[in-house]
C-alpha cells in the first residue's frame, strides 16, 4: 500500500517533467530507486510506467519534426528541381531538348502564347503572382529560378 | 503601334487564363480555358489591324462576361465531382 502511494507520488511528478527529454532520464533514476526495495508488488506499474516513458518520448520527438502544412525551406536547388519538373510536364516541350539555359523560343520552338502559360503554370507552382511586366523577360528556365529565388529571398 | 497591340494582346491572354481558372466548377473551368487558348491560338496569324481590334474587342467583352459567370458560379456553387 505504501509503495503505491510512493508510486502515485512519483509519477505525478514525473508527469509536468515528461516534455523536457532531459528530465525524464533524473526520474526514473528516482523512480527506479524508490522502487527497487519493493519490486515483488510494484513491478507491473514500474514496467507499465517504462513504456509510457518511452512512448511519450517518442511522441515528443514527432512533434518536434512536424511542420504543420510548411515546406521544406527552399534552396536554389530545389527551386530548379520544382521548375524543370513543372516543364517537363508542358506537353509542348521535348523533354529530352531541356536544358536550364534553352531559350523558350529560340531553342525549345515556342510563341509568346506558350511563354504566358508557362510562367501562369510557375505561379501555380509557387503560390505567388508575377507581373506581367517581368513575365515577359522570363524566357530560359534559368532566369526563372533566379527571379524566384529573389523573390522568396532564397540566396545560396 | 503594333508592338503596343502584341503586349495588349499577351495581356488579355493572360487576364482571360486567369479569370478563366477562377470558376469554381470543374466542368466550365477547363472549358473555359481550353476555349481561351484555342481561340488565341486560332487567330494568331490575324495581321490586319481592324480584325485584330475587332477581336480585341471580342475579347474584353468574354472577360466580362468570365466574370459575370464566375461570380454567378460561386453564388450556386455544388459539391465537387470526382475528377477533382
Amino acid at each position: 500500500m505504501a509503495a503505491r502511494v510512493l508510486q502515485q507520488c512519483v509519477r505525478s511528478l514525473a508527469r509536468p517533467s515528461l516534455r523536457l527529454c532531459s528530465g525524464t532520464l533524473a526520474v526514473r533514476a528516482v523512480a527506479a530507486r524508490t522502487a527497487a526495495p519493493h519490486r515483488p508488488l510494484s513491478f507491473a506499474a514500474d514496467s507499465r510506467r517504462t513504456r509510457w516513458l518511452v512512448q511519450s518520448q517518442i511522441s515528443s520527438v514527432g512533434v518536434s519534426c512536424r511542420q504543420y502544412g510548411d515546406l521544406p525551406p527552399l534552396s536554389l536547388e530545389t527551386i530548379k528541381d520544382r521548375v524543370m519538373y513543372v516543364l517537363k510536364l508542358y506537353d509542348k516541350i521535348n523533354p529530352e531538348k531541356l536544358q536550364t539555359s534553352s531559350h523558350f523560343m529560340k531553342d525549345l520552338g515556342l510563341d509568346s502564347l506558350d511563354q504566358v502559360e508557362i510562367i501562369m503554370a510557375m505561379e501555380d507552382e509557387f503560390g505567388f503572382e508575377i507581373p506581367d511586366a517581368e513575365a515577359e523577360k522570363l524566357m530560359t528556365p534559368a532566369e526563372i529560378v533566379q527571379y524566384i529565388a529573389d523573390k522568396k529571398d532564397v540566396y545560396e | 503601334m503594333a508592338a503596343s497591340t502584341r503586349s495588349q494582346v499577351i495581356s488579355l491572354y493572360r487576364t482571360m487564363l486567369r479569370e478563366s481558372s477562377k470558376f469554381p466548377s470543374y466542368n466550365y473551368r477547363t472549358y473555359a480555358i481550353r476555349r481561351v487558348r484555342d481561340a488565341f491560338r486560332a487567330n494568331r496569324k490575324v495581321e490586319d489591324p481592324k480584325a485584330v481590334a475587332r477581336l480585341m474587342e471580342e475579347g474584353r467583352q468574354a472577360v466580362s462576361l468570365i466574370q459575370r459567370q464566375v461570380s454567378i458560379g460561386k453564388m450556386y456553387e455544388t459539391q465537387k465531382i470526382v475528377v477533382e
